[in-house]
């Protein structure tokens, strides 16, 4: 399938900064597309892009430490920021747990976040992540911007990066610890469903607390209600199942070919309630 | 894990694969490794509805494209009624087929094929063909087909050799053993299991692919991966309308088949592109249409019932099954048909039998040949039903399969009543090591300690389970397989075999065979397969049949050659050939001592003295099909609370007779085993109400990967059967019946859930659970 769509591609550019890539892109009128990794533009549906425009050498790789937080470069591979030091102790490990649940090292070798991020599939694992962590992107088009990952998802992002690039990704310091969870129907697959929780303890009470589910079958979301029930209170097992059955009894499912809304609906609680335990533990609750 | 054999030499030994070095240094192997200059690229274009009459098809703009130079329809190729299965002779699979038709059966059935100069020309063909289709109701279930008024399929009225078209019944059995109902209500105590398998795929990591050209002589060439070249030649010069003189097919590596290959799909297609423009044609199907338009495992439905004794021994079997052919009857009598033939006579003390089933069209994809063959469907019912059965008995599940199993010197009346779409053979089973392999095997995974414990970890619950299976080797009163080894002047060999390797290791294991005989290293035996030009016939590599039925007719011809030489050698050392050996690379005489190596001998029948051809053919058929044993014993882990199964830990006890290559056996079950968890996990064709596949490619179907593969133990265990090669029996389809009955004994001795439809996903495991008010 995607040998036929590749086929109208005439031209293959190397961008040497953004401001080429936009420009190439801007020359093609809507039938360019940015390349990265490439994972998603090879499952693509497009068979109207003429002109490919590289932009892995335009100094967009990169994983670092930036106020307390992350700053990751558009185009970084997952790999890369697996084997990075400044991502290994963000958000209690946070990212070692989401990206080692992703795909499979081959994939993640080619896969960048930026391209996770954009193409932002209702079945992925990084979009429901990213909302949890309150992730901001940096983008550049004709004009320069930086929006919470939630707030753009919530509106019609997709015509945006047909024109700009994702420059950077932005994940703010928590004081606490984030971990994820995933039902698939084999270690390499897309989720059936996938949980992302983190939570912050000040004087023995839960501080701040993030729930995101995904893949139900719609893209990752927060849940604040869920949020609400944690805040202030006592971390313990008995909260979190409070909150399991919280999730099961309000969050919105649905049912596509891979798992049904009832089965979705049950389990979400359980890998909230997994998350939030997993996470409890390791921001040393 | 080998275990020694009593025999020396090349048999039993794990030598190097003979295509090993090739494979290993990436040299151009494959069918579509080797172009043809001026290859013309073939395309189908497949039926976008699951049941329509075709009303008019109009080509002209097609025509029109620049490069296309063929396009095929039902208006200009002729109609010939066919089976796309590749079995011998009598075809056992109806004539339901024809290369196009008037009328399309399921969504990616065949209505044009285009030959161009470029993929973008056949393409831009394909979609200027222009179709008009009169939408006709489908048939999306085995037991909408069989409804009163359902739609009739096949009402095509040149048709052969269907059971009942007008009620989309493609085959049927009925085969009563004794009086099973009686049997039944009067057993001690019975058990039952219905378990279904839906469409899966055999996943073969090399698509169907083939090109056909024009040789020197004006021959049409063939060159296909295909596990039936033999078949490939027979039914393309009927369909083509070719004399079968002027057609070669060759076989080169192969990259995996499982069954799917033992179907002629794309060579007709394109020897007929090949005819009609006199240029080479290649065509290969993309993983997509390889899901939707090659072929499938059978999806059933198989309803078991035991009854039995107080002490464990069975009265009664009976079995009903409901097979989905699709839209094509290819292989659906004998895949029908093996459900039982490979499974009743395992348990051969039940004198009561019954057997019957019925095999229905669909509008969905054609099911067709798939490792295990019926036999994976039947165990997965039967051995569940059996784990039910011992639980009701309160008794030991391996002790109840004890109690029951056949035993060399036994026989089932099952060997003689069903055979391949028509009677089988009587036979007596003359080696059988399963009560090794049930002891052994429950040793390893820990049964006594390990199963009942319901041991916890969190969320996850740990069970065993075991299920026992059988097959046969080769086909009785069909196989035939022959090969030609000949002597060169240097004193190495040339063996020439038809039988098919598609990834087994069946060239090294045939050469292996004939090198024992002759006293040498597999390196010197240079095997040549599979081309109908050079290679003596064979049925073709499928029911288990390469060790056995092909190995028999190379043993039988290292037999002759051994004689030969012999007689050479003893003309030249003036003794009587019963007192030399060949042993070693050389003849010696035991009285004297002297000796002449091979090299020797060759080069002295070549150029010497009464100079002649060290060489023979021989043939086996196949008068018995001894079947190889196993037991399966798997730990999984359930997480309750999502319905999550893990796999942890898979054991396999087989007896395959002699090992002749260990550890490609070890091989063959360790792949059926992770292909059985595939089934039982996750493995599962979806379609969409229209009759379309929704998951047509590993995006969305999935496969057990490394990740999800648990430690697998093939232990074999030996026995030697006697009418086998040095001793030998088939290893490569029964290690995927286990899986399924094994993984679903598991999880209910976890958590005290039957699965008995497959895949066991989250979803069903946790419905199960809940319904069960876990």
């Amino acid at each position: 399938m995607s040998g036929v769509h590749a086929r109208g591609v005439r031209r293959f550019h190397f961008a040497r900064d953004v401001e080429e890539a936009l420009s190439l892109l801007a020359a093609y009128e809507g039938r360019g597309a940015l390349l990265a990794g490439g994972v998603d533009l090879l499952r693509s549906l497009r068979v109207d892009i003429e002109g490919l425009i590289d932009i892995t050498r335009i100094g967009l790789s990169y994983t670092k430490e930036a106020r307390g937080g992350l700053a990751i470069g558009g185009t970084t591979t997952l790999t890369s920021i697996l084997e990075s030091r400044a991502a290994r102790e963000y958000g209690g490990g946070i990212l070692a747990d989401l990206l080692h649940r992703v795909a499979v090292p081959p994939l993640r070798n080619m896969a960048t976040l930026g391209g996770a991020l954009v193409s932002a599939h209702p079945w992925a694992d990084i979009p429901t992540a990213l909302v949890a962590l309150g992730a901001e992107v940096r983008w550049q088009g004709e004009k320069e911007g930086r929006v919470p990952v939630e707030e753009l998802y919530q509106g019609p992002f997709r015509g945006l990066f047909r024109q700009a690039v994702a420059i950077e990704v932005l994940l703010p310091p928590w004081d606490g610890a984030f971990a994820y969870e995933k039902v698939g129907r084999t270690g390499y697959d897309i989720a059936l469903l996938n949980a992302c929780c983190g939570v912050g303890v000040e004087g023995g009470r839960i501080a701040w607390a993030r729930v995101a589910v995904g893949a139900r079958p719609d893209r990752g979301e927060r849940l604040p209600w869920a949020e609400e029930a944690l805040i202030g209170q006592r971390p313990s097992q008995t909260l979190w199942q409070e909150v399991q059955d919280l999730v099961a009894k309000r969050i919105e499912v649905g049912d596509d070919r891979r798992a049904s809304g009832a089965w979705r609906r049950e389990v979400a609680g359980v890998l909230v309630e997994r998350a939030l335990a997993r996470a409890s533990g390791r921001a040393g609750m | 894990m080998a275990v020694e054999t009593r025999h020396r030499g090349a048999v039993g030994q794990s030598v190097t694969k003979v295509d090993g070095p090739s494979l290993v240094a990436g040299k151009p192997v494959f069918t579509l490794d080797h172009d043809v200059p001026g290859a013309l690229v073939g395309k189908i274009l497949p039926s976008p509805h699951a049941h329509a009459a075709i009303v008019s098809i109009d080509t002209a703009e097609a025509e029109a494209v620049p490069g296309v130079r063929a396009i095929l329809h039902h208006g200009n190729v002729p109609r010939v009624p066919y089976t796309t299965a590749g079995q011998g002779w009598p075809e056992p699979s109806p004539y339901d087929t024809v290369l196009f038709d008037r009328k399309v059966r399921f969504v990616g059935d065949r209505v044009a094929a285009v030959a161009a100069e470029t993929e973008e020309a056949a393409e831009e063909a394909l979609r200027k063909i222009r179709v008009e289709y009169k939408v006709l109701p489908a048939v999306l279930s085995p037991e909408e087909a069989l409804a009163d008024g359902a739609p009739v399929i096949h009402d095509e009225p040149d048709a052969e050799g269907i059971y009942d078209a007008k009620h989309n019944i493609v085959a049927a059995v009925d085969i009563p053993v004794g009086d099973v109902a009686s049997a039944l209500a009067e057993a001690h105590v019975t058990a039952e299991a219905t378990c279904e398998i839906p469409y899966s795929q055999h996943a073969a990591i090399e698509p169907h692919g083939v090109i056909a050209y024009f040789d020197e002589a004006g021959r049409l060439v063939l060159r296909t991966s295909t596990q039936v070249p033999f078949h490939v030649r027979r039914i393309v010069a009927r369909v083509v309308g070719l004399d079968p003189a002027r057609i070669r097919v060759i076989k080169p590596r192969i990259g995996g088949g499982f069954g799917s290959k033992q179907e002629i799909l794309l060579e007709p297609v394109a020897a007929l592109l090949a005819l009609r423009t006199g240029r080479p044609v290649r065509m290969a199907y993309s993983r997509e249409e390889v899901f939707i338009a090659s072929r499938t495992r059978h999806p059933m439905r198989v309803a078991v019932k035991l009854g039995a004794g107080k002490d464990g021994v069975l009265q009664a079997i009976d079995m009903e099954v409901l097979s989905n052919t699709g839209a094509y009857g290819a292989h659906a009598l004998t895949v029908l048909s093996n459900v039982g033939s490979k499974t009743l006579p395992l348990y051969n003390k039940a004198p009561h039998l019954r057997f019957r089933g019925k095999a229905v069209y669909t509008n969905l994809p054609v099911a067709g040949a798939y490792r295990g063959y019926g036999a994976t469907q039947g165990y997965f019912a039967l051995e569940v039903a059996m784990d039910r059965l011992a639980e009701a008995l309160g008794m030991d599940p391996i002790e109840l399969r004890k109690r029951n199993h056949i035993r060399v010197g036994e026989t089932s009346p099952i060997f003689e009543k069903i055979g391949e779409g028509r009677e089988g053979t009587a036979q007596v089973v003359r080696s059988c090591a399963l009560a090794d392999c049930l002891r052994i095997g429950a040793e390893r995974i820990g049964w006594k300690e390990n199963r009942g414990r319901r041991r916890e970890d969190g969320p996850w619950v740990h069970g065993l389970g075991m299920a026992c299976a059988m097959q046969g080797s080769g086909i009785t009163g069909v196989d035939m397989a022959a090969a030609t080894l000949v002597m060169q002047d240097d004193g190495s060999f040339r063996l020439l075999v038809g039988a098919t390797d598609l990834g087994t290791g069946s060239d090294t294991i045939l050469a292996q065979i004939a090198a024992q005989e002759l006293g040498v290293p597999v390196d010197r035996v240079l095997v040549y397969s599979s081309d109908t030009d050079f290679t003596p016939f064979d049925t073709g590599a499928y029911a288990s049949s390469t060790t056995y039925v092909s190995g028999n007719a190379v043993l039988r011809a290292a037999q002759s050659v051994h004689r030969q030489i012999l007689d050479v050698a003893a003309a030249a050392l003036g003794e009587r050939p019963e007192v030399l050996e060949l042993a070693e690379g050389a003849v010696a005489s035991r009285k004297t001592g002297r000796r002449l190596t091979l090299g020797e001998i060759g080069h002295r029948a070549t150029y010497v003295v009464d100079q002649r051809q060290i060489a023979a053919t021989a043939s086996f058929t196949c008068p018995e099909s001894p079947p190889p044993f196993a037991a399966f014993f798997c730990e999984v882990a359930v997480d309750r609370e999502t319905g999550v199964v893990r796999v942890e830990r898979f054991v396999v006890a087989a007896d395959c007779g002699v090992a002749i290559h260990p550890k490609a056996a070890e091989g063959q079950l360790e792949g059926a085993i992770l292909q059985g968890i595939g089934h039982a996990l996750c493995e599962e064709m979806l379609f969409a109400p229209s009759g379309r596949c929704v998951n047509a490619g590993f995006f969305d179907y999935k496969l057990p990967s490394s990740l999800d593969t648990p430690r697998i133990e093939a232990i074999l265990v030996p026995s030697e059967e006697p009418t086998g090669p040095w001793g030998a029996k088939s290893i490569s389809e029964i290690g995927i019946n286990g899986p399924l009955p094994a993984i679903s004994n598991a999880i209910y001795d976890a958590v005290g859930v039957r699965l008995t439809r497959a895949p066991f996903t989250p979803e069903r495991v946790l419905l199960a659970l809940r319904a069960a008010g876990k």
